[in-house]
């Protein structure tokens, strides 16, 4: 195929345009970086832009010494932790049975979890529902509502129904009951959809924001996100802590370090991120 | 003998379905034990609140509860209508709904037709991963950053300052929400959009590319002839989910992007129900509002759901 000059043309053009709109989507989060080590001098004068200025740790320290972020944190990590566990398991538990055409519920059942996707309960009644079962102020409700949910279970199925049967007929026959199967047959050759939806859940789970803002008021159950919101809100604790002299650090440099600190553990698993989630997006695409 | 006896009973008093249930518990018994899990949670966490929203015809009190609150009718959904609040989010919903289908769904589509023409594979995925990572942060992070860049002192005002304008904090003006809500969607969601049309685009035939370069079409007639039609079904599909999800405009964005400044064009229905009926406990007015809001999206769910499976063989939800 020959290329003519115009289509080299147009194809440069779009290229350089990507590349520019590339950089423009990773500027918040180089100016946040920025700030997170720049001294309270350049904060105060307004002159930090992609680069630090005046660089210094001091804000990170300050942070970091922070008992009750790192409180927020372990509160995030365990429930993110214990929660994709338990829900990967009621998901293929769920999942499993419905993917069969011998399951006689399983038509029904389908029928009872789109329901749900349809006609969504109101918020109020939800939290009364919720704070009634005893979740309110405790760390369970971080990890209960999110075990199970619609999508992830469409997708296990689907996953499900294509495994060979004649495998599971041979176990049969040589004696494997239902559960020994599931566990012991078909969860290990289906890793690929357990790791993109542990992800799936595992996300959730580590950015939720409207479960913990609506029943954890008691500031030492605060998981991360909460927490950050309520450090870097106007009028928090930062202001007052930066207002006293000597220090290195404002309001401003503080709030952004914060930022920063919760964005390390997604960058961190990123690669495995942009890999599942993929094959995620296309598995949902495909109904069984 | 005592077995067959009692199946034989079971014959007898019962319909056939149920009978086959029955002989299918007993067979495949295993099965109904492993999906109790699930099933009890769609019912606590979906059916019983579901339930709940009766509280909507009473006057609701927590001391009295359900059972012992006076039934009030429709009281609270004549008051919604001719209050003056309800009006105004319900039209900050449809505004923000407007602008999230007018403007900010077609960006993954062109964003995805650009990608696929950058021939640098290496170049293409380090691109793609740039535009990713912000799907995959929390909006309390998203918000973070946002005020950051636009706060005193944040790269925005620096370059209002830099041409010799004054700093201005646009997070607290009302005629700046939109744009930011627009801006801050694109910034996080579009490039992650990419992946459904990037995924179509690599199933087209290579073959209708070659015949029509043979024929001298230039690369850009090649997307406006081939590439942006085949994709058409794909963009249907999904703008009709889209639509179906109009008033989910989501709580946790509009929440972390708002500021009481902006609460006049920015409150929508998450974010007031929260408010008034959570923080402010008015319970049965605010359910009357969600089941106003649940409604509308029932009908638009299953209208769109409907014209999506239409217009390709598996293109709705169900």
């Amino acid at each position: 195929m020959t290329e003519s000059i115009k289509d080299k043309a147009f194809q440069g053009a779009i290229t350089f345009i990507l590349c520019i709109l590339g950089i423009i989507a990773l500027i918040p989060l180089l100016t946040v970086i920025a700030r997170s080590f720049s001294s309270k001098a350049a904060a105060d004068m307004n002159i930090i832009n992609l680069w630090p200025v005046g660089f210094t740790l001091a804000s990170w320290k300050y942070i970091l010494s922070d008992p009750g972020l790192w409180k927020a944190f372990f509160i995030s990590l365990s429930t993110t932790i214990i929660g994709t566990v338990l829900a990967l398991a009621v998901t293929s538990l769920m999942a499993y049975p419905l993917s069969k055409s011998n399951f006689k519920l399983g038509q029904i059942l389908m029928l009872y979890v789109i329901m749900t996707m349809i006609f969504k309960a109101p918020v109020v009644p939800y939290f009364l529902t919720v704070k009634g079962m005893g979740l309110f102020n405790n760390p369970l409700v971080l990890i209960l509502p999110h075990i199970l949910s619609a999508y992830n279970l469409a997708i296990m199925r689907t996953f499900f129904k294509q495994f060979p049967a004649e495998v599971e007929e041979a176990a049969m026959i040589d004696g494997c009951g239902y559960f020994q199967m599931l566990y012991k047959i078909v969860i290990p050759s289906s890793k690929a959809v357990l790791t993109t939806v542990g992800l799936f859940y595992a996300v959730t789970m580590w950015n939720q924001f409207q479960h913990p803002i609506m029943f954890i008021q008691k500031t030492g159950l605060f998981p991360l996100q909460l927490k950050i919101r309520q450090l870097i809100n106007g009028g928090s604790d930062f202001a007052n802590i930066a207002a006293v002299a000597n220090v290195n650090y404002t309001e401003s440099t503080l709030s952004a370090a914060t930022v920063v600190f919760a964005i390390i553990p997604i960058i961190a698993i990123y690669p495995w991120l942009q890999k599942y989630f993929a094959k995620g997006a296309m598995l949902g695409s495909v109904k069984g | 003998m005592s077995k067959k006896k009692t199946s034989a009973a079971v014959n007898m008093g019962l319909p056939k379905s149920k009978t086959s249930l029955i002989a299918n518990i007993k067979k495949f018994w295993p099965y109904y034990l492993m999906v109790m899990p699930g099933v009890l949670f769609f019912l606590l966490f979906k059916y019983i609140p579901l339930l709940g929203s009766v509280i909507a015809f009473q006057d609701f009190s927590v001391f009295k509860g359900i059972s012992d609150s006076p039934w009030v009718g429709l009281k609270h959904f004549k008051a919604l209508i001719s209050y003056p609040d309800f009006r105004r989010i319900f039209a900050n919903t449809l505004i923000l709904g407007l602008c999230k289908t007018v403007l900010i769904f077609p960006i993954p589509v062109f964003l995805s037709l650009m990608l696929n023409e950058v021939k640098n594979l290496k170049l293409k995925k380090t691109i793609q991963t740039a535009v990713y990572i912000p799907y995959f942060l929390s909006w309390v992070i998203v918000g973070g950053l946002i005020f950051d860049i636009f706060g005193m002192g944040g790269l925005f005002n620096n370059i209002r300052g830099f041409f010799g304008l004054d700093s201005i904090l646009i997070m607290q003006k009302e005629s700046w929400f939109r744009p930011i809500y627009v801006l801050s969607s694109i910034w996080k969601d579009a490039g992650w959009g990419t992946v459904v049309y990037l995924a179509a685009i690599s199933g087209i035939d290579p073959a209708l590319y070659e015949s029509a370069a043979i024929d001298g079409a230039s690369r850009f007639s090649r997307i406006k002839y081939i590439t942006f039609p085949l994709l058409i079904p794909t963009i249907l599909t999904l703008f009709l989910l889209s639509i179906g999800s109009f008033l989910e405009l989501g709580f946790e964005q509009v929440f972390n992007l708002l500021t009481p400044m902006t609460y006049s064009v920015g409150d929508i229905f998450d974010t007031y129900v929260y408010r008034v009926g959570i923080q402010q406990a008015q319970y049965s007015f605010t359910t009357a509002v969600g089941l106003f809001q649940s409604t509308i999206g029932l009908i638009l769910v299953l209208s769109f759901n409907k014209l999506a499976n239409k217009f390709s063989d598996d293109g709705g939800l169900w």
